[in-house]
């Protein structure tokens, strides 16, 4: 037992929906263990989602119910005779919690993700209006030269120089086409919503490239050090918004000038990447409230003071763990730990 | 000579000092302002527009600035802090591809003559310039 007096230990029966909707909230709550997941069909999403995330399961619950190690077990089988079983085996201690209380339970677990859901959304779309402002000065830049140049070329009658500007209006056309492929590219990604097996490295350099467009990153020297096939499973998107939001986050606190190192490396069954910045570091009291709801240290309108804290929520929901380490004057280092994938 | 404000070598409507870090971008301000009769002087970026404002007799001969925001080594930002500071006589037109509402504001706020967003109009560019160097010759006459 690793949990304080205070965690509520858990035995979740029935891993279907319901089940899977509380093994989710569990695992966000930090005074809540799961024990244990049990369920007969051993395909049961929840059962699944157990495995992923490192938590015991059984297809036969008896084994969980009789150990003297819940303080409460959660029955989301809705079935009458597991019911009984559950009051024939369990210890003294262990309270129960069925039928419609479970039920209820369940269905505050589900308004809980619909409003965790709602709450991606609205960073993603803070978000984007970032990267279209970043976008925005990227093609007005070309757009200019098209546009200015093509206003010269009226009255230009000197053949080499039309030639000139002809050639620079093309490049200045090509570079806002090639910013529209990219696009383009980040669009369909962002709609693949399957879990899918995911290059951890191939993610940092679409990342970086994304940040760029978001923000000012011409004095920002990237140094990359990975440790090459590192896999894990997850939503592209996700994980994308992970770390655009890490990497975005120190250029920013670099002031757009400095060295940001991103690294990979594998940790015994997990795979680890770190994004770290030379900015001048977070302090002390700020570290432990950064991952907080609503908290930031940006500007009125910069920032939403969502970020962190829906990139903990992503990482954690894959299993997965956050830390920021940092002393003042010596930059930050914000570490992504996810269960590896094997490829 | 309208704007005639100058002895040496700038003659014509006055003398516009570019800063920004994109070739082209330059050269389409340098082509509209030098075929309205502005002499024109460039810079690709902050440090660069800092170095040549200080150097030789620039102070004096420079009427406007057009400055960039997002640019390498030392920024708009920057650079107009300085400017403005040092130079604060001479007006200053934001350029910038940057359409940044707050920005806008602040910058207008701390006495930034205009911020105009690229791509801009021909006209537009040349009409604020020209009310920007009438800015700065009312404030020579004070002097």
């Amino acid at each position: 037992m690793n949990g304080s007096p205070s965690t509520i230990r858990v035995i979740i029966v029935g891993a279907g929906k319901g089940g899977a909707a509380l093994i989710e909230l569990f695992t966000r709550s930090p005074d809540v263990e799961i024990a244990g997941v049990a369920d007969v069909n051993p395909e049961a999403p929840g059962l699944r989602l157990a495995r992923n995330l490192g938590i015991r399961t059984a297809t036969d619950a008896r084994g969980f119910i009789a150990e003297d190690r819940a303080d409460l077990i959660v029955d989301v089988t809705g079935d009458p005779a597991m019911r009984s079983l559950i009051f024939q085996h369990k210890p003294p201690r262990a309270e129960v919690m069925g039928g419609t209380s479970a039920l209820l339970l369940w269905k505050l677990a589900q308004r809980e993700r619909d409003l965790r859901n709602q709450l991606i959304q609205a960073e993603k779309l803070a978000s984007i209006g970032t990267l279209a402002s970043g976008i925005a000065h990227e093609i007005n830049n070309p757009l200019y030269t098209i546009t200015g140049l093509s206003e010269h070329l009226h009255d230009e009658a000197r053949p080499e120089v039309i030639r000139e500007y002809l050639d620079e209006i093309i490049t200045a056309g090509q570079r806002i086409a090639g910013i529209v492929r990219g696009l383009n590219a980040f669009a369909r990604r962002t709609q693949e919503e399957e879990v899918c097996e995911i290059d951890l490295d191939h993610t940092l350099d679409e990342a970086a490239k994304m940040a760029r467009r978001a923000t000012v990153f011409d004095q920002v020297q990237v140094v990359t050090q990975y440790e090459s096939a590192l896999f894990v499973r997850g939503k592209p998107d996700e994980l994308l918004q992970v770390f655009v939001n890490l990497i975005t986050n120190a250029v920013q606190a670099m002031g757009g000038c400095g060295t940001l190192t991103l690294s990979t490396d594998d940790d015994d069954g997990f795979v680890q990447a770190t994004v770290q910045d030379s900015g001048p570091g977070i302090p002390h009291n700020n570290l432990t409230r950064i991952f907080d709801p609503f908290f930031t240290t940006k500007d009125q309108g910069k920032g939403t003071g969502l970020g962190l804290h829906i990139v903990r929520d992503i990482v954690t929901n894959y299993g997965g763990q956050i830390t920021a380490e940092s002393t003042l004057g010596q930059g930050a280092t914000f570490t992504v730990k996810l269960p590896a994938s094997p490829h | 000579m309208p704007w005639g404000l100058h002895t040496k070598d700038a003659p014509g409507n006055g003398r516009v000092m570019i800063v920004d870090d994109e070739d082209t971008v330059r050269k389409v301000l340098r082509l509209t302002l030098t075929k309205a009769g502005y002499d024109v002087v460039e810079a690709d970026h902050g440090g660069k527009g800092i170095e040549t404002i200080g150097s030789d007799d620039n102070a004096f001969m420079l009427d406007v600035i057009l400055c960039d925001i997002r640019m390498p080594k030392v920024n708009g930002l920057e650079a107009i802090a300085f400017f403005q500071q040092q130079y604060p006589s001479v007006p200053i037109i934001v350029v910038t591809g940057y359409p940044d509402q707050k920005m806008a504001t602040d910058l207008l706020t701390q006495g930034v003559f205009d911020y105009l967003v690229k791509p801009v109009d021909k006209d537009k560019l040349l009409a604020t310039v020209q009310a920007a160097m009438e800015q700065r010759l009312a404030l020579r006459h004070d002097h």
